[in-house]
This record gives C-alpha cells, structure tokens and sequence, in this order.
C-alpha cells in the first residue's frame, strides 16, 4: 500500500470520530438484461448529530446507496463490496440476524411514501409498539406509553386514541409523522430519510421537515437525507453529498457546496433553478443530453458528454474526489468546474410588461363546481365537495397567469372547467378562440399505439384542418418548434424521454393555433434538469407566438419565474391575485404569505435567516365549508369576525386582489 | 434496411415500427409464445393434413384390430371397435380447435362491443348490462351450459352457444373496467379538448388499447372451452357420437379402463397439451405487453 | 356495515330473482314444451294433455310464473316427473356427499396451496426462480388436466392398479371408513385443480405485498422475513385470496358434478345427470338453479366476510 495522501490520512482521522463511515460501497442490480451498476463507489462519513444530505437526479443511486446502509434493496439488488462502519462495527459483515438488532435499533428509517409505508391492515400501535419492547427491552406497558408520547411529540393530537386506529383513517402528512414517531421511537443513532417530504404539500413539507430538525436535534440523532430538491437541502442539512450516476461527484459543508460549487454537474443543478426576487430574469441552465446507461461500464467522467467543460483527460480516466476546501471535496479534473463557461447561456429574457391595450383571451365569471355525491341514504342531503366555490380571472393576450395552491385547492378542476372537459356548475367561461392542454404526467398523455406524428396532428384531423400535405408541413413546424427534428415523426410515446413528451404535449397543444394553453403541472414529473429545459422552451414559445398560459403548479419557484400574474387558491377560491413579482415580495393574504415561507430556497444563509415557524394544521375538508373565511382555521390572524364573515376578493391596488379582511 | 426506406420513412408499406410497436417482433422473441408455437403448431398441422397421412379414417372400423394397444401401426391403440385413435384424436382435435377458436371469437366481439357501450356510456345501459351479466354469472360455467344444452340439444352450434354464454358476460366485464380505466387517460382529454367525436374516441383511442388484453383473454377462453366441451361430450351431452370429439373418446374408453387404458388417457394428454400451450401463449402475450417486463 | 349489507342483499335478491327467471323461460324454450320432449313417443296424446293439465302447462305463461316464483318462495320444487318423488326430499338425500367433497376439497386445497403459494412467492421475491418456476409450472399443469381425464387415470392408477380405494361400492353416511375410502379420491382429484388455481392466486397476491413499502418499512424496524412474511403479507394478502376461494367455489361445484358421475357417488352432481338422461326437465331446472343459489350465497358470504375483516372498508 502506498503512502497516504495528506487528504486520506485526514479522512482517515474522521473516520475515527464519525458514527457512520461509508467508503468504497458497490451496489448492482443483477437484472434478466445486464448488471446496472446503481452505486459505484460511494465513500463518506457523518459524524455524530450531523444532517448530511445528499442529492441527485432520478437514476443517479442515491435510493439504491441509502437502501444498501441497511440491506434493505430488494431483489435483484445486492451490496456487492464496501464497508460500513457505524461505530466501528461493520454493517456490510452482518449477519441478517445481527442487522436486525440494527435495523429500527440504532438505525431509523423514513420512506418516501406515507400513504403506502404503513401497514394498511394493522393498527398504529401493533406497528409501533413491538420494535420499541423488543428494541429497548421494556415492558408492553411502557412500549405503548412511550409510543404514545413520541406520537405526542411529533404533533398527533390526541394521541392516546390515535394510536388504537389505523393507518387509513389518517392523512399523508399525519402519517409521515407516524412514520418520523416510529423511526426514531428506538433512539437510533442515526436516521435515514429517502425523501421524506417529496410526496406532500409544500406547507406540510415545512412542517415534517421543521418536526425532523427539532426532534433530531432534541434527541442528537445524525440523519442522511435523500432529496432531489436543492431547497431542502440549504435548509436542513450541515453537509451535503450530490451523486451523479452512482457516485457522489462533490461532498461538503452546504454553505460552502452553495457558495462555491466546483463540480460542473453541482454548478448547473444550482443553476436550473429558477431565482428568486430578482429584478430581471435569466435563462436557466439546461444541462444537455442524458444520464450515462449504468449497464455499459463509463470510461473517464461519467458527466464530460454533458460537460461544456470537458476536455482529453476526462474522456480517458475517471476524476477522484479531491480537496476544494476544508471538508469540501469534489470530483473533477478542473478545479474551478465549468469555471467562466458556467454562465455562458445565462442571457437575459425580455421581460413582457403586461399590456393593458392586449385584448382580453379568456374571462371567468363567478366559477362554480360542485361534485354531489351519493347519498347513501335517499332521505338525507348527499355530500357536496365544492371544489371550485367562486373564481373570477380574467387573462390577456400573450400573458401567463401562474396560478399555485395546495393539493385539493381546485386548481386543476379550473383547468378542466376551462377546457370544456367537465361542465360548469355556475358561472361563466369565455374563451376567445381556443383552449389546448398539456396535462401533468407524460406517461398517459398520448396513446401509446398512436405514432407521434399521428398524436400531434390529431387536433388537425379531428377539425379537418388542411389537406393532408398541409397537416404533414404543419406538424414539421411544430416539432421544429419545440426543438424536436423531423425524425421524431415516426417515434412511439415508449421511445421518448420525459422531456421529450412534454416537448410533443406541447406541439399537440400548439397545433390549432390556441389563444391560451392550460398547462397542469407540465414539470412536476421531470428531474430538476429537464425541468429548466421545458421552463425555457415555454418561454420563448410564449415570446415567439405571443400564445397565453395558464401554468397551474405547486411548485412556487417555477411558477414565479414563468408567470406574468398569479392567483394564489385555497379551498377552491382565489385568496390573492397580482403581478407575480409583487406578489412574492409583497405577499399581503395570510396563506399566501406561509406558503412563500414554506418553499426552500436554495440558499443556505438567505434559509438561515427566514423565520422557521411553518403555517400549522392541514387543509380542512372541502365537504363542509365554514360559514367565514375558509383558511381561518389555519390562519395565525384569524379572529371571530373571520370566522363569521367571509372576505371577499377586494382591490387592495390597482394590480393587486386579496380576500383578507386584515390585509392592507 | 435499405437506404430507400431510411429516405422515405412513411411510405414503408412493411413497417417495421409498427411491428415493434405492437410487440409482433417481441412476441416471437418471447419464450413462452415460442414453447406455445412449437406443441400448438405441430399438432395443428397434423390436424389439417390428417386426410393425407396414412392412417385409417376416424370412423373407419377394422374389427380384426379391436383394443389393440400402441404400437407402430397404431401409435394411440385402437378402440373395441378397431377405430385409430390416433386418427380419431386428431379428428377431435379438429372439433376442440373449431369449439375454442368459435367460443373464443364470440366472447370477444361481444364482449369487445358490449363492453365498451357499457363503459364507454355508463348510466342505464351500463347497470342494465351489469345485472345481465351478474345473472350468467351467478351459475358456475358447466353447468350452465349443462342446463342450457339440456334445452337446445346436443351438437356443435348448441355446444359453442352454451359455453360462450358463460364466457360472453366476462369479457364484457373484462372490457368495460379497461374501457373504465381508459377513459380517464389524458390523451382521451386532449382529444375531446378539439372536439374529437365519440366514435373517434372509442375507435381510435379506447378499442386498440383493449385489444391485447382481451387477446390474453381470448387465449384463455379457448383453453377453457376446449375443456369444457370435452366434458359436456364425456358427460353425453356434447357432440354426440359416432363424431369423434375428444370428451366422447375418454368416455368411449371409460368402461374398458382396466384392459384398454389407452383409449382414455392419450386423447387426454392431447387436450391437457393443447390447454397447456394456450395458457403459453396467454402468458407470453401477457408478458410481452407488460412494460415491467422489457424496457 | 348495514347500509352495505342492505345493498348487497337487494343485488343479491335482485340476481337471484333473475337466475330464476332465466331458468324458467329457459325452460319453456324447449321446442313443443317439457312434456313431448321428456315423453318422446311412448304417451299418446290423451295422456299427455293430462299430465299438461296436472303440470299447469296450459295456463298462460305470465301465470305460470308468477305461480312458479310463489311455489319456489315457498321452496316447493314439484315432484319429479318419473318417480314422483319430491325434488326437495331428493336434494336433500343427496346433498350430504356433495358437500362431504366440496368440504373436504377446500379443506385439503387450503391446507396445500397457501403454504405452496406462500413458499412460491418468497422465492420468487428473493430472486430464487428456480423454486418458483417449478411451483407455478406444476401448479398450471395441475390446473389444466380435464378433471374427467384426472378422474380416469386416478381411477386406474389407485383402483385398479393397486387396488388402494374402492372404485365402486355403497356409499353411507353411517359407516364413515367406507365413505371416507369412497370420497378420498374424488376429493384428491377436484384439489389438484383447486390447489393449483388457489397456489397460484396466493403466490401473486403475496408476492404483491411483499413488494409493498410497508413490508420495507417493516424490515427497516429490524424484523426477521419470516415474521414479516407471516404478520403482514400474509394477513394483507388474505383478503384477496377470501375472494378467489368464493369465486373459485363455481369451478369445484362444475367438479363435483364430473367426479360424482365417474366414481358413482350418489350426490346431486348424479341426480342432475341422471335427470338430463331421463329428460326430467323440473328435476333438472331445479338442480341447475340450487346449483347457482349456493354460489351466489357463497360469493354474497365472501363478499361480507372480506368487508368484515378490511378495516379500510368503512360502512
């Protein structure tokens, strides 16, 4: 063995403090068509109490690595060399026998999915109970007292009584917190969490994270962290690891890892987020091509097809970690990464002041709709969800109306009402000349026994739209202009990429020339990369053809760079309405003041310094509304006059509406 | 490829995407389907050529050569009236392979057009058609079409009618929940977002996308109907005799089980394989359309 | 629970009153009516108008229906047409074998399949195919075999071969050794087929737990696989097996009827071909339709008891 480098010998040194010290892990997933190496070679450390995150893009390993710590892949994965060291003995060297006293003991885990990770048959506490008596060898009447209180602690009210019920009778955000309560209810030392939050509201999603930093820190529990979202990872983490295609690429304290990415593919994820509060408004970055196929063993870098940085050596050997700073190590042949290449598409887009002379492409009156259900009883009053209790908007020619809530705010029955999909209850719709979609999940998007060019020039033939040349001509001019080449024409949906199908929903969208597009969600399926390709394509279709959106998401990031104006919705109403860039510095509606808090930024010391206190409570149900204001029961403001009388939507500006009876 | 279809890729009159697309070119790459071809496809050809092989006719009686056991001349034996069974075997094939493709093809068209109105419209003709199809399928399948055959007599057309009456309220169960399941995609809303008519939808969108999962279906259907007008004709109410169905030569060979086993069991063996490579194929089809299955 | 039950119950009732309204006009599909065809040539044709009178044949057909509902509400099924034995007495005289093998077949299924079906799908779920393919190979093979055809080959091979079980003989449900040395054959043949359909349904249904989060979630809190086979995926994977062991039922009752003819038990499987060969249309209306009361109440059972032990489902 060679003599140790300087930076081994120092990892060599943490690793005589850290709780868990990874190094040199191999994950395969041995499938019927080749080995898919998922992790190759991840070293790390986390030292005791410490938060690491680490990140990355669907496919890159991170689940697979996460999984692996415990052996908790399924078939066909299997750990095939490495060490794990947690407290000097090593997990990967176990028996099964042992891992269990491990597993749950000393080591909590936390899944994706709350809805599906409990036991749909079984109660709560025959969940929780037996792992804390086997666990910390305690009796069943201390098991069950203690599981009580950390169903306490992580905020289940009444949780004496919650316990005895069962997983269905609870919402997601709920029994995320159950999940958090029996991962830590065996005092672990350490807790993994595979993206904990990705599956909940963004409010909820502060909530459990706020929950997680509280108790970790109460309890002193280290804890690895997998997400895909750069936000959570400025405000929760102390280190942070990015793994690209089964290794990790860069590892280091997050402020700095923010402050100064010097791995290419760190550089362009950070800059694929859309900013926030800025004046003018850049191109994201677009990271090109794809992920390597992890079946084909990768010569050099693993990223240079996708690196404007890229030069011989990385096309022949594979960069090692290497030091970039006190902890901060990254794996890169260049020390400044992309370096000056990085901002180098980053070109301004001219801003579209909104125009007062534009005509007016669609105006909602006084919407309603209301789903009646069925009564069980003939006799009694069916139950009625009002999903859409009352909206008025209106949207120029060439402008976007970004319009963002909560899961159940009725945003998408707004779009689907728009569209003509599902009549109204009340109210009017106009729409001058046409409304088209892109729908959210690419998957069912188009038929898949349809070729493309059969799905984008369905809207022509369906109308009669030209002759059959014409059709040919115009579909070849779609696909030009959402980036696609002619040779798409003959492709199935399977033999796309993501992006790729939200590229073809879009032309489809185009083809009759609409004035307005009902866009639903159209990123919220794509990696955080493929992601800034469609915001970008977007916008420059929305300059080009001077075409109106309607972008309806959650993500708040998204939508305020993309957006002209903004309605805000809660429980199927709009609470506040105005132009983007003032309603996000200036937010004057209670809810849409915590969702803004609510959403990571990603940026460490901006995240350092906002308040932390996340809007409590979950949606009410939507099948009996209260008399007044409907977020009076979650609002920090809310006093009796709320709950008796319900604010209407006012003008607080010439710009700007609010339905807040306190908002000035 | 030739160059020509590379420069003129939609006047390709064989489409080779198409092909892929519609899993054709995976299918015979697919085990099973392979396996099912390979019992399914001789004993079919034998059956189609039989009048060409050099074997006695299936009614063809040769009373010098009663029950006697396999051999050479006769690989199945002979009956106690010195019948070749394997002539007769195939002979009964040829019904069994008639009864399943026939029982088959009713099931799905009816079910394919019920089932798709059903689900497609919902409301009345849906509950209508759902309590129809609860009444054929409050009886177990034998014996309904054992009552129903009581009714219409025995034969062929009364045989195929009986059985598909069982498996006809079953694919259009089957159709309805994938029409149910279709109709909500997101391409069904884009189209009718242009205004795409009903028809367009149900023909262009709906229909094609239920097509192989009633075909698995389908291959099951047959199977079944295969056994179960073997045992319609072994119970005496099938096909009636001296036709050689293959229910009526294990019945024939019921009473001389003990000196003449062979009358009874090898026809059996037949039906068992030719059951046996349906489900092949069934499964094949399956697995082939599965996107878990390749990627 | 009740609103449910109520619902179900009037489907129930709505399907059953359906069932016997299809089997009545069925019935009276038959060309000329029931009694030419069950007389043939033998009667002349004063005596059948007499026993048309006798039978109500002459009466309008909305008023023999109607009449024919009341005598089944009052669970009169007439007589038989040759013996002039009541039908009900009949059933009932030949009920007790048949439900001796469909009981016993359950029981041997249940007993076989689930452990098989459980064994099959934990290999599969560790990537052992091996095992699996085996299981499910033998299980499909077993469930294709023509239930006649089986009956046949056990019959030579068990009976008459090596002499281990009667292949004939008295059948009485005071000497339990001769009925238990009658019925065991019979009862093996309808398993196999039963064991590799239910085999096979519980393989898939386990294998579908043991691939959800919660089984995951389970081994993250450092349970061993084999509690968590038996705790959760078994106890999730139950409830879809209880609804294929009803549906299943229909499959063993078209068994019974093969195996009660070829091993010459006196069960209603032999009254009802014996009725199809002495053309007793009523006996054989009545057979056809008990056969279907008892797999539409047995699926209505299975339904509730699924509901019962869900507790997702809520009332």
């Amino acid at each position: 063995m060679n003599a140790l480098s300087p930076l081994e010998r120092k990892l060599a040194s943490a690793a005589q403090t850290s709780l868990l010290d990874v190094r040199d892990l191999h994950t395969h997933f041995l499938t019927d068509t080749g080995t898919v190496k998922a992790v190759n070679g991840v070293s790390f450390q986390i030292g005791r109490g410490e938060r690491v995150a680490i990140v990355g893009e669907s496919g890159s390993g991170k689940s697979a690595m996460a999984m692996s710590l415990l052996r908790l892949l399924a078939y066909p994965g299997k750990v095939v060399s490495g060490q794990i060291n947690l407290d000097g003995r090593d997990l990967n060297q176990m028996s099964e026998r042992q891992l269990n006293q491990i597993r749950g003991g000393e080591v909590g885990t936390i899944f994706q999915d709350p809805m599906s990770s409990l036991d749909p048959v079984m109660k709560i506490s025959n969940q929780m109970v037996p792992p804390i008596m086997r666990h910390l060898r305690i009796s069943r009447e201390k098991a069950l007292a203690e599981a009580i209180s950390w169903l306490d602690r992580v905020g289940i009210p009444d949780a004496a009584r919650r316990i005895d019920g069962y997983p269905f009778e609870m919402s997601g955000g709920m029994r995320q917190r159950v999940m958090i309560a029996m991962a830590l209810s065996c005092k672990p030392q350490l807790v993994i969490a595979d993206e904990p939050t990705t599956a909940l509201d963004v409010t909820i999603q502060a909530q459990i994270v706020e929950l997680l930093r509280e108790l970790t820190e109460e309890t002193g529990t280290a804890m690895i962290f997998i997400t895909h979202d750069l936000g959570l990872v400025a405000r929760f983490a102390h280190k942070v690891g990015v793994m690209y295609a089964g290794k990790l690429v860069e590892f280091g304290p997050v402020k700095d890892i923010f402050a100064h990415p010097s791995h290419p593919y760190t550089q362009s994820l950070l800059d694929t987020i859309p900013p926030v509060d800025q004046p003018e408004r850049r191109r994201l970055a677009q990271i090109p091509g794809f992920p390597p196929d992890m079946k084909v063993p990768v010569v050099g870098c693993a990223f240079k097809e996708r690196c404007a940085a890229a030069h011989k050596q990385c096309f022949e050997t594979a960069p090692k970690l290497s030091s970039r700073g006190p902890g901060h190590t990254a794996a890169c042949w260049r020390p400044e990464g992309l370096g000056t290449a990085r901002h180098l598409n980053a070109e301004l887009v001219p801003s579209m002041v909104s125009n007062t002379e534009d005509p007016v492409v669609v105006e909602i009156f006084n919407l309603h709709k209301h789903f009646v259900g069925r009564s069980v009883l003939p006799w009694r009053v069916p139950p009625t969800v009002r999903a859409v209790n009352g909206i008025s908007l209106s949207i120029r020619k060439g402008e976007t109306l970004g319009v963002v809530g909560e899961s159940g705010c009725g945003k998408s029955t707004v779009a689907r009402l728009l569209l003509g999909l599902d009549p109204a209850t009340s109210g009017d719709i106009y729409v001058e000349g046409m409304a088209q979609m892109v729908f959210q999940d690419p998957a069912s998007s188009f038929n898949p026994k349809m070729k493309l060019s059969d799905i984008i020039g369905e809207p022509l033939v369906v109308t009669g739209w030209g002759t059959r040349a014409e059709r040919g001509d115009r579909i070849r001019e779609l696909l030009t202009q959402v980036g696609l080449d002619e040779g798409y024409m003959q492709r199935y949906p399977s033999q796309l990429s993501g992006g790729q199908r939200q590229r073809v929903a879009i032309a489809r969208a185009l083809a009759l020339k609409p004035s307005v597009v009902v866009a639903d969600e159209p990123t919220s399926a794509l990696d955080v990369s493929v992601r800034a390709q469609i915001i970008n394509l977007m916008v420059d279709l929305k300059h080009q053809l001077r075409v109106s959106f309607v972008f309806i998401s959650h993500d708040l990031l998204t939508v305020s760079y993309i957006s002209d104006r903004i309605a805000v919705m809660y429980l199927g109403e709009v609470v506040e309405y105005g132009l983007t860039d003032e309603v996000f510095r200036n937010p004057t509606h209670p809810y849409t003041q915590a969702l803004i808090a609510a959403v990571p930024i990603p940026d460490p010391v901006a995240e350092e310094a906002r308040t932390k206190k996340p809007l409590s409570g979950e949606l009410p149900s939507p099948l009996n509304l209260p008399l007044g204001c409907a977020f009076a029961s979650r609002c920090p403001k809310a006093t009796d006059y709320c709950r008796a009388e319900k604010p209407a939507l006012r003008a607080l500006s010439p710009t700007r509406d609010t339905a807040c009876h306190y908002a000035n | 490829m030739t160059q020509e279809a590379i420069v003129l890729p939609s006047r390709r009159p064989f489409d080779l995407a198409w092909l892929h697309q519609n899993g054709i070119v995976r299918a015979l790459g697919n085990r099973r389907i392979q396996l099912a071809l390979a019992i399914l496809g001789p004993i079919l050809f034998l059956t189609v050529f039989r009048p060409l092989l050099p074997i006695q006719g299936p009614l063809q009686t040769n009373l010098r050569e009663m029950m006697q056991p396999p051999s050479f001349q006769h690989l199945f034996g002979t009956d106690k009236m010195g019948r070749d069974l394997v002539s007769r075997t195939l002979a009964g094939v040829q019904i069994s392979v008639f009864v399943g493709f026939a029982v088959a093809a009713l099931a799905l068209v009816l079910g394919l057009v019920m089932g798709t109105l059903a689900g497609f419209f919902g409301g009345i003709i849906d509950r209508v058609m759902m309590t129809i199809t609860d009444i054929f399928l409050a009886f177990p399948s034998l014996l309904l079409a054992i009552g129903l055959v009581s009714v219409l007599g025995t034969g062929m057309v009364p045989v195929v009618l009986a059985i598909s009456l069982s498996d006809v309220p079953r694919f259009i169960r089957l159709q309805r929940s994938l029409v149910l399941s279709l109709r909500t995609r997101a391409y069904i809303d884009a189209a009718r977002t242009v205004k795409a008519s009903q028809l367009w939808l149900m023909t262009r969108h709906i229909i094609p996308n239920t097509v192989a999962p009633l075909l698995v279906a389908a291959s099951i259907a047959a199977a079944n109907a295969i056994l179960v007008e073997a045992g319609l004709s072994f119970l005496g109410l099938g096909i009636m005799p001296p036709a050689p169905s293959l229910g009526n030569l294990i019945r024939d060979g019921q009473s001389y089980l003990e000196q003449a086993w062979w009358i009874s069991t090898l026809p059996g063996a037949v039906i068992l394989l030719i059951a046996i490579s349906l489900h092949f194929l069934s499964d094949g089809i399956r697995q082939v359309l599965d996107p878990r299955s390749h990627k | 629970m009740l609103t449910y039950s109520f619902k179900r119950l009037a489907q129930l009732f709505v399907t059953i009153l359906g069932v016997v309204t299809l089997v009545f006009f069925t019935m009276r599909m038959i060309p000329g009516d029931p009694i030419s065809a069950m007389a043939g040539d033998n009667l002349s044709g004063a005596a059948l108008d007499q026993m048309r009178e006798q039978m109500g044949l002459t009466e309008p057909l909305l008023l023999q229906y109607l009449k024919y509902l009341g005598s089944i509400a009052m669970l009169d099924f007439g007589n038989t047409v040759t013996t002039k034995l009541p039908i009900v007495q009949l059933i009932l005289g030949a009920l007790p074998v048949t439900v001796t093998i469909a009981v016993g077949t359950i029981l041997l299924t249940v007993l076989i399949s689930i452990p098989l079906g459980t064994l099959a799908a934990y290999m599969a779920h560790k990537g052992n195919r091996a095992l699996d393919n085996i299981i499910t190979g033998a299980a499909m093979v077993l469930d294709l075999m023509p239930s006649f055809w089986t009956s046949l080959v056990c019959l030579l091979v068990f009976s008459l071969v090596l002499g281990w079980f009667p292949a004939s003989g008295m059948v009485s449900l005071d000497d339990p050794g001769q009925l238990l040395r009658r019925v065991t054959l019979p009862i093996v043949v309808l398993s196999m087929a039963q064991i590799a359909t239910m085999a096979r349904i519980t393989r898939t249904s386990v294998l579908e737990v043991l691939n959800e989060d919660y089984v995951r979630t389970a081994r993250s809190m450092g349970w061993s696989e084999l509690r968590v086979l038996f705790r959760h995926a078994l106890k999730n994977a139950a409830l879809p097996i209880v609804t294929v062991v009803g549906l299943s039922f229909g499959n063993l009752l078209n068994g019974t009827v093969i195996v009660e003819f070829i091993f010459t038990l006196p069960g209603i499987g032999n009254l009802l071909v014996g009725g199809i060969n002495s053309r007793d249309y009523q006996m054989v209306q009545t057979l056809i339709l008990f056969y279907a009361m008892i797999f539409v109440v047995i699926n209505f059972a299975t339904d509730l008891i699924y509901r019962v032990f869900d507790p997702r489902v809520q009332f």
